[in-house]
């Protein structure tokens, strides 16, 4: 009998593992995928000639095998090992409306491969809701998290600088990964024509400069390589095995199995309690159960509605904790790959050296200081690059010397803005179950989602401003295109277990607890009403440890 | 006519065995079997080898720096070629060269691999400039890596998608990364602003 059980062990999981332990509780965390053990099991020590195949995963394999994970950014044969195989691991849509779930099932989850750009909510986030009537209102408002933000952004290690901005909140900030000559320009040429409009460095979960309490995890300074995918040697971004599993471990209270595929929650209906938790040993498919005081569900969004819709009984036969109906509802991504691109060809002589692990920030300023005529907003991520040989040489004409002089010569500025818009909330963009198993007998997800008549404003919106600022800066536009990309891509699943007021509305309470079954706390990106158009990760730590705090203080107090 | 692979023709292993020099000086035992079998297996037999080799090394040819076939692209494609195409890939690749040898012979009379360099440079500038023509809307576009996404449908993909390695497999090649561009694994720093001078090269191991 453990005090805690934490289902999944990602970027939720690993901070509430974290926290739990800390405060005392025998925790166990349950992961799905394989160990990896933190160091040994990377790839970053490969040189770009060391890798295999060019870095280029087998074409057969790639089509067979990943036919959804090749379409996000960062798989190639380096990071091979951190995607699920979808061949594998499959789902549902229905025709004509594409979902592209994007994962890896093991220890530290995709908190290995994550963007790790790391933005706060901001009060007029947590009010959206209220104010113009889509989903219902968050349960907390900025106040309520703000402690939360510090002490992750502390603990993690947040790159950044502070602005002073209302829809971008500040924090507690190491030293930003600086701005190149060219995004100076380009940000003074923006703020001078759209004041209101910020140009920032972009906030990220990399050391600038490890502090003494990162450094005795033994994690160091980011060293600009731009390998974070593969896994970091340095612990130089935050991660679930450079970072919070590690604090978790010291505390002596820690638990980790590995290859358990978490089948369902147990209720026990005389108590109203969840007692435990089902599994199934991913090798040999043999099933047995750990019971635990409270459980905290961090499977990620998909993954936490599959668990809950799956834990049915006799008192919820629609699924555990679903007496809303909600369970599943209200599947939330970003309006992502909408990117422009433009040349500056008026940029600055000069050059930078490394590659760090960010770019730049555009905060929203549609609906904030500027009007817009949809709802929310959006903001941008993007650089201003000299870029390299991939796109001065390849498929273009010419070889020999004149190719060779190409490849050497530093190309023109290229600025690329990339948008990331809010979407709404709609009870019809949902996860369900199917009637297939996969090959452990649980029943497969069904994802039907997409984007509505809002998020095609903001797309058109994010291109038209997008064009603006680099006309603006002197530049000309190479290409954007407006349609959004396919529901998914954005790797910002949220929404299908949402906090709120009302029981009959919502799923969890303002403490991330099931208002149906109080020992029961879900703190991944189910527990999101809102999306903003920040990326959310940071704001999932910070619910993840505000809940473990409450359910720690809960058990002390012996409500458990 | 080079010895192009087929898809169904794969009884390369006699050569293939020679080539991974598996002679009977060598002996036939485990040790030089286990040391033949640690070698990469070539995937072309010789004189297709010799044909990319040709093609390789007039793309990118020795300057003040080593050009492809010194940075073992011919050899790495040949890899490719084994562990990465697919079958449809395979023959894209194949047809592609073989259409720069069909022109060598139709215009000088020659395989192109028995060309001077300076008139394969000339032939495949021309081959090259025509391949690389914009095409109607529809066909499959250019680009094999990562790039800006800026890549436009071509007339000739099997050779865009050859070319378009052979620069992947080049300036990816240690070669390269140290002597044509420049490279750290561990910048240690970023400096976001340094000063352009005649040395300055671009970096290397960047995704665009």
């Amino acid at each position: 009998m453990f005090d805690a059980i934490v289902i999944g062990s990602g970027m939720s999981g690993g901070i509430a593992a974290k926290e739990l332990c800390e405060r005392g509780l025998k925790t166990l965390v349950i992961e799905r995928g394989r160990k990896i053990e933190h160091g040994t099991d990377y790839t970053d020590w490969m040189q770009p000639w060391e890798t295999p195949n060019a870095n280029m995963v087998p074409e057969e394999e790639l089509a067979r095998d990943y036919a959804i994970q090749r379409q996000c950014y960062a798989m190639s044969a380096a990071t091979q090992q951190y995607w699920v195989k979808d061949s594998e691991h499959p789902y549902t849509t229905p025709e004509n409306k594409p979902f592209s779930w994007i994962r890896g099932y093991h220890l530290g989850g995709r908190s290995l491969m994550w963007g790790r750009q790391s933005y706060r909510l901001a009060p007029m986030d947590f009010e959206a809701n209220a104010k113009d009537g889509h989903g219902v209102d968050w349960p907390i408002r900025y106040d309520d998290l703000a402690p939360w933000y510090d002490h992750i952004e502390r603990f993690i290690g947040v790159a950044g600088s502070k602005e002073g901005l209302e829809q971008l909140p500040d924090g507690e900030f190491l030293p930003p990964f600086g701005l190149n000559d060219a995004e100076i320009q380009f940000k003074q040429a923006v703020e001078a024509k759209f004041p209101g409009r910020k140009v920032i460095p972009g906030r990220v979960a990399n050391l600038s400069h490890a502090q003494p309490h990162h450094e005795e995890l033994g994690r160091t300074s980011c060293q600009n390589r731009s390998l974070c995918e593969r896994g970091c040697t340095l612990g130089a971004y935050h991660s679930s095995l450079s970072s919070s599993l590690p604090a978790a471990e010291r505390t002596g209270n820690l638990t980790i199995v590995t290859d358990a595929i978490v089948h369902s929650i147990v209720h026990d209906p005389k108590t109203g309690k969840a007692t435990g938790v089902r599994v199934i040993d991913a090798k040999t498919k043999k099933g047995s159960t750990y019971q635990a005081k409270l459980i905290f569900g961090c499977a990620s969004t998909i993954g936490t509605a599959q668990i809950l819709l799956n834990s049915k009984s006799d008192a919820f036969p629609n699924g555990l904790a679903n007496s809303s109906d909600m369970v599943g509802r209200n599947l939330m991504d970003h309006v992502y790959a909408v990117t422009v691109v433009g040349a500056l060809p008026g940029g600055p002589n000069s050059y930078y050296q490394g590659r760090r692990p960010t770019g730049l920030y555009i905060p929203r300023f549609r609906n904030v200081t500027e009007n817009g005529d949809f709802l929310r907003g959006f903001g941008y991520q993007g650089a201003v690059v000299r870029p390299g040989w991939r796109s001065t040489l390849l498929g273009k004409p010419g070889i020999g010397a004149e190719l060779k002089k190409r490849g050497r010569g530093l190309a023109p500025w290229v600025v690329a803005l990339g948008g990331f818009g809010e979407m709404l909330p709609d009870p019809d963009n949902r996860v369900t179950l199917s009637n297939t198993t996969d090959k452990w007998g649980i029943p497969i997800v069904h994802i039907d989602c997409a984007m509505g008549a809002n998020e095609h404003k903001i797309a058109e919106q994010i291109v038209a401003d997008g064009k603006a600022m680099i006309q603006a800066a002197g530049g000309f536009v190479l290409s954007g295109a407006s349609k959004p990309g396919v529901p998914g891509l954005g790797i910002h699943e949220m929404g299908t277990a949402r906090m709120g007021r009302d029981p009959r509305t919502s799923v969890l309470n303002k403490f991330n607890q099931a208002h149906d079954v109080p020992n029961l706390f879900i703190t991944d990106g189910s527990a999101m009403t809102s999306s903003g158009c920040q990326n959310p990760s940071l704001t999932y730590m910070a619910l993840s440890a505000r809940a473990a705090d409450h359910a720690a203080q809960l058990l002390k107090e012996g409500r458990f | 006519m080079p010895d192009l692979p087929s898809l169904d023709r794969r009884a390369l292993l006699g050569r293939a065995a020679l080539l991974l020099g598996v002679t009977a000086t060598g002996g036939f035992g485990a040790p030089a079997l286990a040391q033949a079998a640690a070698q990469a297996k070539p995937f072309l037999a010789a004189p297709a080898f010799a044909l990319l080799s040709a093609v390789a090394d007039t793309i990118i040819p020795v300057t003040d720096t080593p050009g492809a076939v010194a940075a073992r692209v011919p050899a790495l494609l040949d890899g490719l070629l084994a562990n990465w195409a697919s079958a449809t890939r395979k023959v894209e690749l194949a047809e592609a060269l073989t259409r720069i040898d069909q022109r060598a012979r139709d215009e000088q009379g020659k395989p192109f691999a028995e060309l001077a360099p300076e008139m394969r440079t000339a032939l495949l500038t021309v081959h090259d400039a025509e391949a690389l023509k914009p095409a109607p809307q529809g066909k499959s576009p250019a680009g094999a890596g990562l790039s800006l996404g800026l890549g436009t449908a071509v007339s000739d993909p099997g050779y865009a998608k050859l070319k378009d390695l052979i620069v992947i497999l080049y300036y990816s090649s240690e070669a390269a990364l140290t002597r044509e561009l420049s490279y750290e694994h561990a910048p240690g720093e970023w400096k976001p602003s340094i000063p352009v001078t005649p040395d300055t090269r671009p970096q290397g191991g960047t995704p665009f």
